[in-house]
């Protein structure tokens, strides 16, 4: 307790070990929301050189609601929302690739390539919450604090994800 | 549909029992089993976060560090600007001393330009705030006048006071010798019992204020800027005094008449010479070992 207390955002090693924490989900987070990897790597950096301006001002404990209300912010300077492009682990579970069909393995990657168009056409703020907690493995509380909304709305958002994604894939069969 | 939110809470893994049991007979489960696994495997595009780090970190932190630099440096030309005020009024208001020390003289100009000349051992105190308005100082010991000509200028001593217009003037006050030699203009001179004016050429000396007879003035200027010093009557324990401060040496007199008096010249660059006049003038011997020096009766 007193030892948080005492640190302060402004160390260097303080500041390194937040970003290391925070850094990547930032960013993926910004890149969900624009669908571009350039304006997500942008604003993450331009949320942590706030607070690294700022940091006199943050305590650490309120660093990572500060870089997501500055990320927040900055992505409504952001007009025009580019497809998410994803990708797929390259060493996937390997308990899934017990049968080495070739029909199965043609059939996984036809599946991949739809599901990876269905959430493209999510709409931004499903897409956010949903591969939030798929792919940085997020809980419904800490995405409810990042989007800023109600851990409802998040399940919502989650709920909605899911259905978009079955009918859009459905649909394309 | 009650099932509001019920694919995010089979996403997180927070259904019960039996809801996932009813949720796996469902037709649709299979596909969003299938959802739920292939997005497992999703990954964004690698990103650096390290070199992003190091884009934030190495960034110099340019407003805040340039406005601290600044405010410091503000703060310190503040406290210099502020010093400098004070020292200034410290310096115009408070009381100026100028001293020679043994061994020494001293030239200086005062605020209107006048110049003073210390010699050895004197000392002047004046007021430079309100200097042109009324000129007056106090001196301690001899000293050298050229006076810028303007409103009276006053010389006080503890045995007198001179004033003059514009002049040049030597006063010397030391123990109960008070004199005044006027070497330009016109001087007045006055002690407690009396008030002489003298013109250029003219002397008036006083002892223990008593005027006694002056030597006559023979040169443009003090003989003591000239590497000359001069007694008239004065007593030994009065030359001894002049030679240590001139010559900033300690002199011990044994067995020597103090009040006995003195009249003549004695250089003031030649210790050698001066002990020897005064030593041959008294009829007495001196040693001399560095800077101490014993006149013993022979």
């Amino acid at each position: 307790m007193e030892k948080t207390a005492v640190e302060s955002v402004c160390e260097e090693l303080v500041f390194a070990r937040f970003f290391k924490a925070h850094a990547k989900v930032l960013h993926n987070f910004l890149y969900y929301k624009f669908g571009n990897e350039a304006q997500a790597a942008d604003a993450a950096q331009e949320a942590f050189i706030k607070l690294w301006e700022n940091c006199e001002n943050v305590p650490l404990e309120k660093a990572r609601s500060y870089i997501y209300t500055v990320a927040n912010h900055s992505s409504l300077n952001v007009i025009a929302h580019q497809k998410v492009v994803l990708e797929y682990a390259k060493v996937a579970n390997p308990m899934r690739h017990t049968s080495e069909n070739p029909e199965f393995i043609l059939e996984e990657q036809q599946f991949k390539i739809k599901l990876e168009r269905a959430i493209q056409n999510l709409t931004e703020s499903q897409r956010t919450a949903f591969l939030l907690h798929r792919i940085d493995g997020k809980k419904y509380t800490e995405i409810a604090e990042m989007l800023e909304i109600s851990v409802k709305a998040v399940e919502k958002r989650i709920h909605g994800a899911l259905v978009s994604l079955r009918l859009e894939i459905e649909n394309i069969k | 549909m009650k099932e509001q939110h019920d694919l995010a809470k089979w996403l997180e893994g927070k259904m019960t029992e039996s809801e996932r049991a009813a949720f796996e007979k469902t037709a649709e489960f299979a596909l969003y089993g299938k959802i739920k696994m292939y997005s497992d495997d999703l990954k964004t595009p690698d990103f650096d976060a390290d070199l992003m780090f190091e884009k934030i970190v190495r960034r110099p932190k340019a407003k805040p560090v340039v406005q601290m630099k600044t405010n410091r440096f503000l703060r310190i030309a503040a406290v210099l600007v502020v010093g400098l005020g004070l020292l200034l009024v410290y310096n115009t208001f408070s009381e100026t001393s100028v001293l020679a020390q043994n061994g020494k003289t001293e030239t200086f100009l005062l605020p209107d330009d006048s110049e003073v000349t210390l010699n050895s051992g004197s000392e002047i105190h004046y007021q430079k705030f309100g200097w042109n308005k009324k000129r007056s100082l106090k001196l301690d010991g001899e000293a050298y006048f050229k006076v810028i000509k303007g409103k009276t200028f006053d010389v006080n001593t503890n045995l007198g006071k001179v004033t003059v217009v514009g002049t040049q003037f030597n006063v010397k006050a030391r123990r109960q010798r008070f004199e005044v030699t006027c070497f330009e203009g016109k001087v007045r001179v006055q002690n407690h019992s009396e008030n002489v004016l003298i013109a250029k050429g003219e002397r008036t000396t006083f002892e223990s204020g008593k005027k006694i007879n002056s030597i006559p003035v023979t040169s443009q200027k003090p003989q003591w800027l000239q590497n000359e010093l001069a007694f008239n009557a004065d007593k030994l324990s009065a030359v001894i005094a002049e030679l240590e401060r001139v010559y900033n040496v300690s002199i011990q007199p044994e067995n020597v008449d103090l009040d006995e008096k003195f009249t003549g010249t004695i250089p003031s660059n030649n210790i050698g010479l001066a002990l020897q006049i005064v030593s041959s003038a008294y009829h007495f011997e001196y040693f001399q070992n560095k800077k101490l020096i014993v006149f013993r009766h022979r």
